[in-house]
């Protein structure tokens, strides 16, 4: 079961368009550059690049192991990439969630982008070697649940259809697991995980949603959060991270693909997902809204927790 | 000394240690992770893979308290921690890129300040090596000139050998010690070979080239290309077994609190800025320059060494994909 | 003449975090009334439930309440129209967190007091005190503040008394 292909045979064709479009758009001048993913060393591997000139389209690929959300180039936060002119990007599906949420904040204009959407049948866990190949064994956690394999309103996506065969769900199932325990016991499996954490913050900064300038938990003055890597100061950090994106992360699950600790983090954003969700009825990555769930309100909220 | 010690043996000296109230650090399975860590019984020691974090925490923690304030009134006490209270300890299934790493650090630590957090560790630690059998193509010992049998930096180290147990060396007077005193578990060489070796499979350096061109290019448009993608986050150096800097805080209340020495990664934005607001590593690829820098030049230029053991774990997990031993390989065709 | 007052073996830490306008208004009613209640409470001024960022309720606990109690003016009667509106969806979010990782939410309260619940005050932070001092202390943060990573853990008793003292 676990080890059941998952078809990529499309991936070659994509990664053929994107490199015409890209060449084409370089070519004519409608951007300024493209972000996009490129082959590295390792075998199998891809690392993000950005493309300034149309001879460098050949570049870009797309595979498997294509894993990063590249809209995290594109927010304030990251000063290397120049904002100047029009940016093209390569996008799957879940990273589409997070421009549409980062347009939403008025972090970036819709003009101002010129989108490649991938057709995406999944890609690799974070633990497995990148010239490995694609299967149920494989596949990233979050593409088990992918409701976005065809990005839409792109303006361009490479006209191929991904086959996309149903698979265990894996936060759910986490969440619901995790629903089941007593307090205590859900507090030693957190305790566990976030003993481990070594604040190196590679959670916060592949963020596409934390942009800010200046993080809370940098400040000293006053210290809301302890900086030391110690459980207490750890707990704390995630508890704050997880409530910042409460309501804002779609799901691209980069924080959990890049913890070098495997703490699940995405399972505490999909928890807070699932919450909002069941309270306020909002799904965030589907369309531009100006306000999400906890940046508005209806007088009529359940307050049934207030006395 | 050679000898052979067959694998029950060696968790029956690890279990002997532990009941003499050594404290047997070696690498586990936390949370599902393998990390370094003390162990109850020689059961959980896992020795089948690098542990994620490197061999310098046992050292160099990656949080630690330096000294404790309290006010009472208008007095104020302060309480130094005594390194004297650092327990003795045995570093069990040391990889070769960890154990050499550690030799290199001692030249910083004992430099023009003595740390006697760091040196009074080291005293107390015997540290037994072990041999790798297999590499990814992360890897990369041999390109820095280590290679997946060197005993750098351990006091015994061991070899995997073809039916099961280890070839044992020892390489310094705290391994015999460790030996001696539990001879009897050790039996003379059996004439068995060694488990082929793991085959990194990156080209070695040149790294007379690298540091001539480090030289002479600080200021040079490939940091831009090769650091764009930098995210700026701190895995690489957290997880290196070679990376040092380390952050002062003061943490708690204007009553009581701690001082704490954390780990510091030259990757953040906050790494050089200035209390004026000005931070002259400005934009990621000056951040991210200094590490290669200060790796393959820096350290170089006031030690003699080079601060790398090529274990590849910042290649591994780099978020974005940063491969330093791609860098390091393409600045020695330059 | 004060009341009998019962001795208890543990008496636990209540942080109130209150709105200026309605509950500390009304607790400054129960005050000013004689209301008698439990002196294990004790109260934050903020100008608005708006302005009580989830961060206060955890430092609270990190910094040794057994308790938390959050109160602000009833819906609609906001001194800033909309901050409790906007208080009670982040609330609701922030209990929900807090609970799957694993802290029991009969520690943290939520209640509406208005400058003229003198009693509703009283009942409040009544409840909340007994609530927990039959739970006991909240000894999951305690706990945490004093864990090490093991590279870094002194075990030499005299350090270990120093701290202790802390």
């Amino acid at each position: 079961m676990h080890d059941n292909p998952i078809d990529t045979s499309i991936y070659a064709a994509v990664t053929e368009a994107i490199q015409g479009e890209a060449r084409r758009i370089l070519s004519e001048g409608h951007v300024a550059a493209v972000v996009g993913y490129a082959a590295a060393r390792r075998k199998g591997s891809a690392q993000p690049v950005v493309v300034t000139r149309a001879d460098d389209a050949g570049k870009l690929i797309f595979s498997a192991a294509c894993v990063n959300n590249l809209a995290v180039y594109l927010t304030k936060a990251r000063k290397e990439i120049p904002k100047s002119g029009k940016i093209g990007i390569v996008v799957k599906g879940c990273d589409l969630k997070a421009l549409v949420g980062l347009m939403g904040e008025s972090q970036l204009k819709r003009e101002e982008l010129y989108l490649i959407g991938v057709p995406c049948a999944g890609v690799l866990a974070s633990t497995i070697q990148p010239d490995t190949a694609l299967t149920a064994g494989t596949i990233a956690p979050k593409c088990r649940e992918c409701d976005a394999h065809l990005p839409t309103g792109c303006d361009f996506v490479p006209a191929r259809q991904p086959v996309t065969p149903e698979l265990e769900k894996h936060y759910s199932a986490e969440i619901a697991r995790l629903e089941a325990m007593t307090p205590a016991e859900r507090w030693a499996y957190w305790k566990g995980q976030f003993k481990k954490c070594i604040k190196c913050y590679a959670c916060r900064q592949v963020c596409p949603f934390c942009f800010c300038e200046q993080c809370l938990c940098d400040r000293n003055k006053p210290q809301m959060v302890e900086t030391t890597p110690r459980p207490a100061g750890n707990f704390a950090w995630h508890i704050v991270r997880a409530m910042h994106l409460a309501g804002r992360c779609a799901g691209c699950a980069e924080c959990e693909r890049v913890c070098p600790m495997d703490i699940p983090l995405n399972l505490l954003n999909r928890k807070m997902a699932k919450e909002l969700k069941e309270l306020y009825d909002y799904e965030a990555g589907f369309e531009v809204r100006e306000k999400g769930p906890l940046a508005t309100y209806d007088e009529k909220d359940d307050q049934s927790f207030i006395k | 000394m050679q000898l052979y010690i067959s694998e029950k043996n060696l968790k029956a000296l690890l279990d002997r240690l532990i009941a003499d109230g050594m404290r047997v650090v070696a690498p586990r399975m936390d949370a599902g992770t393998p990390l370094y860590g003390p162990l109850t019984d020689s059961a959980g020691i896992v020795l089948d893979q690098l542990p994620r974090r490197s061999a310098k925490e046992a050292f160099f923690p990656l949080c630690e308290d330096i000294m404790s304030y309290e006010k009472q009134g208008r007095k104020v006490s302060l309480t130094d921690i005594d390194p004297a209270g650092f327990p003795e300890t045995v570093l069990v299934g040391v990889r070769p890129c960890d154990a050499a790493a550690i030799p290199v650090l001692d030249a910083v630590f004992s430099w023009d300040y003595k740390d006697e957090f760091f040196l009074e560790r080291r005293r107390k630690t015997t540290i037994v090596g072990l041999a790798c059998t297999k590499a990814d193509d992360a890897c990369f010992c041999t390109a820095v000139g280590l290679s997946p049998a060197n005993p750098k930096g351990s006091d015994l180290f061991l070899t995997p050998l073809e039916g099961g147990g280890y070839a044992c060396e020892t390489f310094t007077e705290k391994g015999e010690a460790l030996v001696n005193a539990n001879r009897e578990l050790f039996a003379e060489p059996n004439g068995s070979t060694a488990l082929p070796l793991a085959e990194p499979q990156t080209e070695r350096f040149d790294l007379k080239k690298v540091k001539a061109w480090l030289d002479g290019h600080f200021e040079d448009p490939a940091w831009d290309s090769i650091a764009v993608r930098c995210v700026g986050c701190g895995a690489c150096a957290f997880l290196c077994p070679a990376c040092h800097c380390f952050d002062i805080v003061d943490e708690g209340t204007e009553k009581a609190g701690k001082r704490r020495k954390n780990w510091d990664a030259c990757g953040f934005w906050k790494f050089t800025h200035h209390a004026s607001g000005h931070n002259p590593r400005d934009l990621q690829p000056k951040r991210y320059r200094n590490r290669i820098m200060h790796k393959f030049k820096y350290y170089d230029d006031k030690f003699g060494q080079t601060l790398c053991s090529g274990c590849g774990r910042c290649i591994r997990f780099c978020p974005v994909g940063i491969d330093i031993a791609a860098i390091v390989s393409e600045i020695s065709k330059k | 003449m004060h009341p009998e007052k019962t001795k208890h073996a543990f008496e636990p830490k209540i942080i109130a975090f209150v709105c200026t306008w309605c509950t500390y208004a009304g607790a400054d009613l129960a005050g000013t009334s004689r209301m008698q209640y439990p002196a294990n409470v004790r109260v934050l001024k903020f100008p608005c439930t708006g302005r009580i960022d989830p961060v206060f309720i955890l430092k609270a606990f990190q910094q040794g309440a057994d308790g938390v109690l959050v109160s602000g003016c009833h819906p609609g009667d906001c001194h800033y129209i909309a901050g409790n509106f906007h208080a009670r969806r982040r609330f609701a979010a922030f209990r929900k967190l807090l609970e799957f990782v694993g802290v029991d939410l009969g520690r943290l309260q939520f209640s509406w007091v208005s400058a003229a619940e003198g009693g509703k005050w009283v009942e409040m932070v009544t409840g909340l005190t007994e609530r927990v001092r039959l739970m006991g202390p909240m000894q999951e943060f305690k706990e945490l503040a004093l864990e090490e990573q093991w590279s870094g853990a002194i075990n030499t008793p005299e350090l270990q008394e120093a701290y202790n003292s802390i």
